[in-house]
């Protein structure tokens, strides 16, 4: 008994003492991590939709249970008071895992701007090769008439984007994922064009 | 030369992932390319470094019935400081790495080296222990992300080394990374049993 009692009260040290170093670290690097987080979504913000004064998160006025799971937060880009581009940030379900992507959105031309991932699980060396330029290009000023559809090999109309070799269901989550942008844009954003 | 020697037997004679084959799912799972290779190795040194040396110094006190809660209670702080550091000053390899840096946690290495060396050894050779099995580990590491990078992806580290842009696919899949230990294991055994 006597035992048992010293075992336990020597593991609850090692595991008082672990503990206590662990919140020294968290309280050293919380605060890092958190504003790493924020400024990454700031630089993305920049990425997909440049000509802005400040953007604010409006996704509880322009979000509810009605629109696209897809959709994780709408935010407005400012140019001065009036609102001049939207930014989406849209979580699609990729070959491996979730796809965080920034689509923006511009109001005046009813156009694409830009489409950026922030995060993703896909296969190194393909499916990935979705979060590079080469294949984020493609969606660069899309017009949004019609919805973006994905062409293996080279794109024969406006409305294709063009997949990556060998990771077409990858191709296609992007894809999803902006046209459930572009279905809520269209509908909120751009009420004569509808 | 006894301390250079706890240095150099991790690195080949005892190299963890090559000759104790330990360490095996990071090294199936992470070696697509030579950054994560490095980044792995590196987070797994520091692990092992700072867990030998507080097993080793706690050898005395820590009651030999519960050594192993005990090991994995500290371990486990170590790795979740890590993971804290990697997230807060290199995030990109911290996204890379993703499920793979907690798991260092039940690394088999480390653990194995708590039991089998620093539980026994003073706090200096324990360190030296460490780090050769960590360099041992990252080499090792290394080696198989080389190949894999290589032959899948046409790049190393990031780099375009072979040309043309259809590489072999199945390298970076999991399977390639199966393929590439596989043959690396039966190559050093076979060059083993010729020099012995």
């Amino acid at each position: 008994m006597r035992d048992i009692i010293k075992l336990s009260l020597f593991l609850m040290l090692v595991a008082g003492v672990a503990g206590a170093g662990l919140s020294y670290v968290n309280g050293l690097t919380g605060p890092l991590i958190e504003k790493q987080i924020r400024q990454q979504k700031i630089d993305g913000f920049k990425e997909v939709y440049p000509e802005s004064d400040r953007v604010e998160n409006e996704s509880q006025k322009y979000l509810n249970a009605s629109h696209s799971p897809l959709l994780k937060e709408v935010n407005l880009a400012y140019s001065g008071t009036a609102p001049a581009g939207v930014i989406y940030a849209i979580e699609s379900k990729g070959y491996s895992g979730p796809i965080v992507l920034l689509a923006g959105f511009d109001i005046a031309t009813a156009k694409l701007t830009a489409v950026k991932v922030l995060s993703q699980r896909e296969t190194p060396g393909l499916g990935a090769k979705a979060q590079e330029r080469p294949f984020l290009d493609r969606y660069k000023g899309k017009d949004l008439a019609v919805p973006l559809e994905v062409s293996k090999g080279a794109p024969a109309k406006d409305n294709q984007i063009e997949a990556i070799t060998a990771s077409t269901i990858t191709s296609k989550a992007v894809t999803v994922g902006v046209n459930a942008a572009r279905e809520h844009f269209l509908a909120n954003f751009q009420p004569a064009k509808k | 030369m006894g301390l250079i020697n706890e240095f150099s037997k991790g690195v080949i004679r005892e190299n963890p992932l090559f000759r104790l084959v330990l360490g095996c799912c990071p090294a199936l799972a992470i070696t697509t390319s030579v950054e994560n290779g490095l980044g792995m190795g590196a987070a797994f040194t520091g692990v092992l470094v700072a867990s030998n040396i507080a097993i080793s110094a706690l050898r005395a006190v820590i009651p030999d019935s519960v050594r192993i809660p005990a090991y994995i209670v500290i371990i486990a702080a170590f790795v979740t400081m890590t993971d804290q550091l990697m997230h807060a000053f290199t995030p990109a390899l911290y996204t890379s790495l993703g499920i793979f840096i907690p798991l260092i946690v039940v690394n088999c290495i480390i653990l194995g080296r708590a039991e089998a060396f620093a539980n026994k050894n003073p706090v200096i050779p324990s360190i030296f222990d460490a780090l050769g099995m960590g360099l041992g580990f990252t080499l090792a590491l290394t080696l198989v992300c080389t190949f894999r990078e290589v032959l899948g992806a046409g790049t190393f580290l990031g780099m375009q080394v072979l040309p043309g842009n259809s590489p072999a696919i199945l390298m970076i899949l999991p399977p390639g990374g199966f393929i590439t230990l596989g043959c690396l294991l039966g190559l050093l055994n076979r060059l083993q049993r010729k020099s012995a």
